[in-house]
This record gives structure tokens, C-alpha cells and sequence, in this order.
């Protein structure tokens, strides 16, 4: 007979199921001794005295089986560019010099810029141990080229005529047309066209579809492991380490295993390097103030205040819509930067910790001796037309100090001597003039109303957006707080406006203001310019409503296209000729002001000294800071063990 | 048949209907958004340092559109997707190129299931036995007392009190990890060392949402009982000598627990949604964070993926718990 599954037999069913999957759960927990637990945070395989751990800056990775960084993007900073990776060139933005890793020198460039020569390094092996040669680089280019979704695929193709292999270790390229700066695909700052292994793509029917696990680079170091989850990225020193170029340049690294490890939460980073779980925490501000309020082993790039690391080649600031009124209007972008009182600015945005520049380059590595300081007399002597035959000299090479004093007012203690207030806080500035900011107005018809705001000249009232995006603590948003503050406090109607969507806007042209750069970051290193200054090509604006391929002021001029031009001309490694023409794109962009620079990009680092010294802090910058950057497997052979 | 013809076939329509609307408007609707996937590719490449010359930027452009599959109209991009789907093929994730987002999905979807569907089985029984009781007898000083402790914890912002946590079991005492679902070097595995290792790095995850969870259930289970009890049959019951044990049981927790159940179904539908803030505190693995990820990069198949998902899982519990409600409550018959 049937048994009928009544109301109650199903209420019985379900009590004991939802017992078993609750008590199971339960019981297997409380049954797991937590001591010993505890143990396996480092299990055996990473002895945590031989193990650095860094924070990954760009998050859990989302692709962790996959290393093929030729297509899409890859998380590289994984530790794919900064450790397993040698790419021909490196900037190293701490020295200002170009590291040659697997390439021997600098590239030969016939006289007309058609055709270039590289030269190899040799005695470099993959870490798998095949040899690294010309055929390497040849047959990386030649696939990228043969391959759409390669993303360097368009490039290469635009670019390169032929590519061969003249020996085992020298390239030439042969161009299609002109290009004095092709070498720079293969210079890495922060990314590059990587070489990948003959030997392993050429065994795939389609290298774009290729997981290329385990990675196979001629970095000093190799993939151990990685979490499925995409939470940590294991790397462990090659025994040929002496086959790589780090190895060759700088001797054997010193942790035995590196993990690039994810954190989502700045809270959760603190902790982590307080229990010292995390050798390397990127935080904020706030963040930085709190781990060394705290701990007794962490310390930051700087010893004193301002703490922060201040050598990152990017200049941040204001980048205005030269496309839209009345940001077209070079006396209005004059205007709201002599509205800005400069020491209040970088107080509210950086808590004064920020260093100076007046052009449109970061006061680091070669650019202060190259062009700032020779840009002094120039700054002094520049005037800017006020109206009715007024001119006005904007400059002002005492903001520093008034920044420094603002600093010192709010407790902050450091040293009193010129050459520390020149390397924290840059050689100068602008007045703070909002005088002279009205008068530019009024010459312009805008007024103001009975509240004493501005309007239009059409006598609508003046509003600003600032466009920035949503996670306050990055530069975009803190240039958005204290410019708004500050237009505010010279009467106009600004507000920031945060958008996860700020790099499309931007891209696109539908916004006022932006907490974009207000140039393109120069490479760090070496004197050329022609990075930044060629993103202002009229070649490249787009009308708004379309993705310009330029920086997103839409700003050009047929002086600078000149300037250019003739910057393109010249041989990139002629260093007074390239200082020179560079110093006149600097002057143009001065003047037109298509942005404000503000202060150069600052990081807020926390060394934990307990397993590993020898940091690159500011009393010793032997090397670019970031364990992000690629430069971080220069650092590792000059890293110390504490034996903790 | 009167059950199938009146209840079981309008139903089963209302069911398809909605995951057919559900998914249709997802499909548009972050089509019609800003956030155009390969200018968020562009956009995060750039801002990532690789190597994107102006001048090649039309072609770059060009190459995406056509990699992602987002050539031709709306119109054709929706027949495809459901060409796609009727084999249970979401395609490929564009932010993480080429992985397909059966995959992406397949390996964040354990650690949420792990994770919401014992949390929320346990705040749900907990929160109901405590509350039921407290609720029965309200006037007693530990039952005040709970409902003071509940009025505490209730109002706190999840992010505070998760952190607060951390703080004090992950740094002051240390018994448990500060992030991940697992140790470095861990890696998954049949094991009991895996599995010990696992449950340890999610008992504060879990712990957050319990307590967190389980006063709301506790309070609402507190004042619905409270209600049950003022009614006259309860009244009635009680005078006319029925076991106060059989009263509770059979006459206040049985009707008090069925919008109960109701709320059960729409907690265990909308797990597939993730616990973002959970899974950022904790760094903690799961589907919150693809989600969150693949909005903000305009990942389309990303999120048709886990939206699906999420969709039939409602309205499948929302269907179970229509057919079943004749099982928890005698009133209601089909028939």
C-alpha cells in the first residue's frame, strides 16, 4: 500500500533537512581546533621569513588561469610586468634613468627614423631555460601583426614594414613611415609591448585564445601558484636567476617567494600589516596616518612629514573642456587658476602634502633640473594681458614656502632648509590673484550678481561641474574638493560631480571641469617630452560627442602642432635639442593653460620592517618605490632579511 | 486536473512570462547606460599604462566591438544572446577576455552558495525559535532584555559592525583570519585541511550576517507572535484549557511562521545577487564583487549571467512556495 505524503510527513522532512544542513556546517566548524588552524595562514610551503607579501594594486584578478596579457587586459601587475617579465626597456622614474633589461643599449635610429636597430642583451634565458634571441622578438612581432586581437595588433601594423633578425642578438625594424619614438612600444612604464617565447607560441593554433599557464618570462622570478579565486598570485626566485637581466644588472634577489595578494578593504590592509601578514600596504591618506599611528614596524617613504611617496611621474590637477564655454576661453582658465590660493588648495586635497609644478610636468626625476629650474627666469617674465593694456606676472616662486608654512601651522614638523622645501614642495606656483581673476572676467563680460556670484556674459548664472570619479581618496576627486572650495569661496556656483563613468564622460566631452591629468604623464625618465606633448595633436581631437584619441582638454594649437612636429623630428636620445623644444611645448601649454597642474601624483606606501629593510624610502632612492611597477624586480636583489 | 487547469498551468505561464521580461530588460538595460564596454576597456587599459597609440585607436576600436560580438543592431546582438542561452551558453566575458562567463560564474558561485545559503538558513531558524519565544513571553526580563540587545545591533551599518568584528577577532584576540576565503597557498581540495581551512575564514563573514540578520528575523518573529497571541482564538484556547505547550506550537509559532516562510523563498532567491560588502570587508570570494565588477565595466554577458541567475532563482522560489503553502498551511486548498 501507497504510503500518502501527508502535510506533516512534509513538515518533518523538512525540519530534518534544514537541521542536517545547518548542524553539518556547524559541527564540522566547531570541531576545527582554531589554534592549529591558525597555523596554515602561511602554510609550509612559504616560510614567512623568505616571503615578501605586497598588496596587488588592481584587485581580486579576474582572469587568474590566464597570463596572456597580449590580449585584454590581465592584471599584469600581478606580478607578470614586476617580477616574471624582462621587457628590452624600463623607466625607472626614481633615478630618471632608462634600465636596458633585455635589450644591450639604446636603439640605433638611421638618419631619416625608417629603420632602427636593437641590440639584445646576452647570456638571458626564459625561465624555462631556452636561450632568449632575436627570433623572439621577430616572431612576437610578426604574430601581433598577423593576429587582430592582439592589442598592439593596429600599431604594429600601421608601423612595420618588416622586422627581422640581422643576428642571434640584434633586431632591425624597418617602418613604414617615419617614427623616431618607435622604440617607446617597447619601453615599459607601466606597460608595454611585452616579448613573448617563440617557442611556446608558435605550438598554438591561436595565440590570442592561448592561457600561456605557467608563465614563461626572463624575470627573475617564476609562477609557484595562484588561488583559483584570483585572491593571491605566488612567484618563486628562479634557480637562474643569473640568467636574467635583473640578475646580470643587479645580483640575486632576495625573497625566495613573492605573493601578490588582493585586499578590498583599506581596513583590512591595516590589519594585515599590523599582525605583519602584509610587508607592502598602498592606502590613503587617512590610511597611512592610522598604520603609523599604530605600528612600531611600519614605516613610509618618506621618514618625516610629508611621508608620501612624491616621485611618481603624473602631474594632477584641473583639466578643463576647451570644446565647451566658457572653457574655451584661454582668460577664463586663467581666471579660475588665479582664483585658487594654492597652500589652502593642497591642504584640503593632500593635507599639504603635495609637491608644486607650474607646467605641465611633475616636479621628479630628471624635470626639475631639466626644465623647471631652467623654465625659472621664463615663469618670472610671463605676463598675462589683464585688459585695457594691463599685464599681470602670475608667477610665484615663493607658493612653495606659503604651502610649507601652511603645513608647519597645522603641527607638521620637518627640516627648515631650502633644498627640502624645493624637494617637497616643488620651485613654484601662482599667485593667488582673484583680483586679477575678476578683472579677466569682467573683461570677458561676465558680472555678478546681487549675491555677489558670477554669471555668464549672457547673464545666466555661472555653474561648474567638476567631473571626478567615486572613490574619494584618489587624486581626481581631492584636486574636485579643493578646487571646488576654492571657486566657490571667488563666488561661482561649482559642484563635483562623481561618476563611475568618468573616464567615458571624459572621453566623450560631456562634462565642464575634469579631476583628470591635465597633460599626459611623461615617461620619468629621460628628457624627452614627446609623450606628453603629443597627445595635444590636433590630429587627434574629436568632435564632442565622439572618443577623442588626445587628451581630454580637446586643446590644440598650430604652435604646438609646430612644436610637435619638430619634437618628432628630432633624434629622441639628442638630449639638448629634445630639452629645448620641450621647454617650448612646456611655454606654449603655459600659457593656454588647457589644465591646471596642481601637484605631482603622491602615493601613500607602508613598509613593514619586521621581515624585509632596505626599503627604497627617500633617504635612499635607489629604485622606483611600487612593488606595481616593473621596476619592482630591480628592488629585490637590494632587499634585506631580517631573519625574523 | 481542477489544481493544474485553475492553479498549476496560469501559473507555470506567470513563471516563463516573468523570466522571459526579467531577462529581456536586462539585456537592454545596460545597453542603454553610458557604459560602453569597449570605451570602459579602452578607458581601463589607458588608465592601466598599456599601450594605446592615438593613432591606432580607430582600429583598437574596431577590433573590440567585433571580439566582443556587439557588432550589428540591438535587435540582431538579442537573437544571438538567446541562440546562445537556449544552449546554456552566456558567451564570453568581455572585461576578462576570453573567459567564458560559465566559468566565471562556475567558480564564484560555491563560495556564495557556502556562504548565503547556511547564513541564511541559520539566521532564519534562529532568528524565528528565539523570536517565537521571546514574542510568547514578552513580559519577561530576559525577553525585554533580548529586545534591547536586538534594538542595538539592528541599526548598526552592516560595514561597521562587520569591520568592528575584524577588528576584534581578526587583530586584538587573532582568532581568526583578516581576508580571504582561504589561506595564500592554499589551494582547493577534497581535503580536511582545506575544508577546516575554509570554514575558519568564513566564520566571520558568516557571523556578520547572522547576527546582523537574525535580529531582524528575531524581531519580526517577536512582534508577529505578539499579534497571534491577542487573537481571540488564542484567547479562546487558553480558557478553554488547552496545554499552553499545544497552544504555542500548534496555534502561535504555525500561523506566525507563514510570512515567515515567505520571506525564507525571497532570502534563499536573492543569494545569487551576492553580499558585495560582505565579500569586500572579508575580501572574501563570490559572485557580490563579479557583479559589481561587471556593471561598472559595462561586461553585458557578465551580467546577463548572474542576473539570470538570480531572476529564476526568485521566481523559482517563488513558485515553489505558492505550490507548497498548502503543505504549511491547512486553510489553503487548490482544489
Amino acid at each position: 500500500m501507497a504510503h500518502e505524503f501527508s502535510r506533516r510527513d512534509f513538515m518533518k522532512f523538512l525540519a530534518v533537512g534544514t537541521g542536517t544542513f545547518v548542524l553539518g556546517p556547524t559541527g564540522m566548524l566547531l570541531a576545527a581546533d582554531f589554534t592549529a588552524a591558525q597555523d596554515t595562514a602561511l602554510p609550509g610551503t612559504f616560510p614567512r621569513s623568505e616571503t615578501l607579501i605586497a598588496r596587488i594594486l588592481t584587485g581580486r584578478v579576474g582572469t587568474p588561469d590566464n597570463f596572456n596579457h597580449w590580449v585584454g587586459w590581465k592584471w599584469q601587475d600581478r606580478g607578470i610586468q614586476n617580477l616574471a617579465d624582462e621587457p628590452l626597456w624600463t623607466v625607472d622614474f626614481a633615478t630618471g634613468n632608462i634600465v636596458n633589461g633585455s635589450a644591450d643599449a639604446e636603439p640605433t635610429y638611421n638618419d631619416d627614423f625608417t629603420s632602427l636597430t636593437v641590440t639584445l642583451r646576452q647570456g638571458v634565458t626564459w625561465s624555462d631555460g631556452e636561450p632568449f634571441t632575436a627570433a623572439d622578438v621577430v616572431y612576437t612581432v610578426e604574430t601581433i601583426m598577423q593576429w587582430d586581437n592582439f592589442n598592439a595588433h593596429n600599431f604594429f601594423v600601421d608601423n612595420v614594414e618588416t622586422v627581422t633578425a640581422v643576428d642571434e642578438y640584434t633586431v632591425q625594424f624597418d617602418l613604414k613611415q617615419a617614427n623616431s619614438r618607435f622604440h617607446t612600444t617597447f619601453l615599459d612604464r607601466w606597460g608595454c609591448t611585452r616579448i613573448f617565447p617563440k617557442h611556446i607560441f608558435e605550438q598554438q593554433e591561436d595565440p590570442t585564445l592561448f592561457t600561456f599557464n605557467p608563465y614563461v618570462g626572463c624575470g627573475p622570478y617564476k609562477l609557484h601558484s595562484f588561488d583559483p579565486q584570483g585572491s593571491w598570485t605566488a612567484w618563486e626566485k628562479r634557480a637562474d636567476w643569473d640568467k636574467s637581466p635583473t640578475g646580470i644588472l643587479y645580483g640575486e634577489p632576495q625573497p625566495r617567494y613573492i605573493i601578490f595578494q588582493y585586499f578590498a578593504d583599506e581596513g583590512a590592509q591595516i590589519l594585515a600589516q599590523l599582525t605583519h601578514q602584509l610587508d607592502v600596504a598602498e592606502l590613503s591618506a587617512d590610511g597611512l596616518k592610522a598604520l603609523l599611528a599604530q605600528s612600531t614596524s611600519s614605516r613610509a617613504y618618506q621618514p618625516t612629514f610629508p611621508f608620501v611617496v612624491n616621485n611618481d611621474p603624473a602631474i594632477t590637477g584641473i583639466l578643463f573642456n576647451t570644446a565647451k564655454a566658457p572653457f574655451d576661453n584661454v582668460d577664463v582658465r586663467w581666471a579660475l587658476t588665479l582664483a585658487i590660493d594654492i597652500a589652502e588648495y593642497t591642504s584640503i586635497a593632500v593635507d599639504s602634502s603635495g609637491t608644486l609644478s607650474p607646467v605641465h610636468i611633475p616636479h621628479l626625476g630628471p624635470y626639475p633640473a631639466d626644465y623647471i629650474e631652467p623654465m625659472q627666469d621664463w615663469l618670472k617674465a610671463f605676463t598675462i594681458e589683464v585688459g585695457d593694456g594691463e599685464t599681470f606676472a602670475p608667477y610665484d616662486p615663493t607658493a612653495p614656502q606659503r604651502v610649507a608654512d601652511t603645513a608647519r601651522s597645522r603641527g607638521y614638523a620637518f627640516p627648515e632648509d631650502e633644498s627640502f622645501i624645493a624637494q617637497s614642495f616643488g620651485l613654484g606656483w601662482y599667485k593667488y590673484a582673484p583680483e586679477i581673476a575678476e578683472k579677466l572676467l569682467l573683461k570677458n563680460g561676465f558680472t555678478r550678481d546681487g549675491n555677489n556670484m558670477w554669471l555668464l556674459p549672457d547673464g545666466t548664472p555661472w555653474t561648474i561641474s567638476f567631473l571626478a570619479g567615486t572613490v574619494l581618496s584618489n587624486h581626481d576627486a581631492r584636486n574636485a574638493a579643493a578646487a571646488v572650495q576654492q571657486w566657490k569661496k571667488f563666488g561661482i556656483d561649482a559642484s563635483v560631480y562623481n561618476t563611475e563613468n568618468m573616464d567615458g564622460l571624459g572621453a566623450v566631452g560631456d562634462f565642464d571641469v575634469s579631476g583628470a591629468w591635465p597633460a599626459q604623464e611623461p615617461w620619468g625618465a629621460g628628457p624627452d617630452l614627446y609623450r606628453t606633448l603629443d597627445r595635444w595633436n590636433s590630429e587627434y581631437i574629436r568632435p564632442v560627442g565622439e572618443r577623442t584619441q588626445g587628451i581630454y582638454s580637446r586643446w590644440s594649437s598650430p604652435e604646438m602642432d609646430d612644436i610637435i612636429k619638430r619634437l618628432r623630428e628630432t633624434n629622441p636620445f639628442d638630449t639638448e635639442q629634445v630639452i629645448a623644444i620641450g621647454i617650448e611645448g612646456l611655454q606654449e601649454a603655459v600659457k593656454n593653460m588647457p589644465g591646471i597642474p596642481t601637484y605631482g601624483y603622491i602615493g601613500f606606501v607602508g613598509w613593514d620592517e619586521t621581515y624585509w629593510t632596505n626599503w627604497p624610502g627617500s633617504e635612499n632612492p635607489y629604485n622606483a618605490p611600487y612593488t606595481h611597477w616593473p621596476n619592482f624586480k630591480y628592488m629585490t636583489p637590494f632587499l634585506r632579511p631580517t631573519g625574523a | 486536473m481542477i489544481f493544474v487547469k485553475r492553479y498549476l498551468i496560469p501559473r507555470l505561464i506567470a513563471y516563463f512570462l516573468v523570466i522571459w521580461v526579467g531577462i529581456t530588460v536586462v539585456f537592454f538595460i545596460p545597453r542603454l547606460t553610458p557604459n560602453d564596454p569597449v570605451m570602459r576597456m579602452i578607458g581601463e587599459m589607458r588608465a592601466r599604462g598599456a599601450n594605446l597609440e592615438p593613432g591606432a585607436m580607430d582600429g583598437i576600436i574596431s577590433d573590440l566591438t567585433e571580439m566582443y560580438g556587439l557588432e550589428g543592431s540591438w535587435l540582431d546582438q538579442y537573437g544571438a544572446f538567446w541562440s546562445r542561452l537556449v544552449n546554456g551558453d552566456f558567451g564570453v566575458s568581455f572585461f576578462q577576455f576570453p573567459a567564458p562567463v560559465n566559468q566565471l560564474i562556475g567558480n564564484a558561485l560555491p563560495w556564495t552558495l557556502g556562504l548565503l545559503l547556511s547564513t541564511t538558513a541559520i539566521t532564519w531558524i534562529i532568528g524565528n525559535m528565539v523570536g517565537g519565544i521571546a514574542g510568547y513571553y514578552t513580559r519577561r526580563r530576559w525577553s525585554r532584555a533580548m529586545d534591547a540587545v536586538a534594538m542595538v545591533i539592528r541599526p548598526l551599518p552592516y560595514y561597521i559592525f562587520a569591520f568592528a568584528l575584524l577588528l576584534i577577532f581578526a587583530y586584538l584576540v587573532r582568532w581568526f583570519p583578516i581576508t580571504g576565503g582561504a589561506s595564500l597557498g592554499a589551494l582547493p581540495s577534497f581535503t580536511w585541511d582545506y575544508i577546516r581551512n575554509v570554514l575558519w575564514h568564513s566564520f566571520l563573514p558568516a557571523a556578520s550576517l547572522i547576527v546582523l540578520g537574525g535580529t531582524v528575523t528575531f524581531q519580526t518573529m517577536k512582534l508577529l507572535v505578539q499579534n497571534v497571541n491577542a487573537e481571540s482564538f488564542v484567547q479562546y484556547a487558553k480558557l478553554g484549557g488547552v496545554t499552553e505547550d499545544r497552544i504555542v506550537r500548534k496555534y502561535i509559532i504555525r500561523n506566525a511562521m507563514l510570512p515567515q516562510i515567505t520571506g525564507l523563498a525571497l532570502s534563499f532567491g536573492q543569494i545569487f545577487s551576492g553580499a558585495l560588502i560582505t565579500e569586500i570587508v572579508f575580501g572574501y570570494p563570490g559572485l557580490g564583487m563579479l557583479l559589481y565588477r561587471a556593471i561598472l565595466n559595462g561586461d553585458y554577458n557578465l551580467i546577463m549571467g548572474i542576473t539570470i541567475l538570480s531572476i529564476v532563482g526568485i521566481t523559482t522560489a517563488i513558485l515553489i512556495v505558492d505550490l507548497a503553502y498548502p503543505l504549511f498551511d491547512p486553510r489553503v486548498r487548490y482544489v
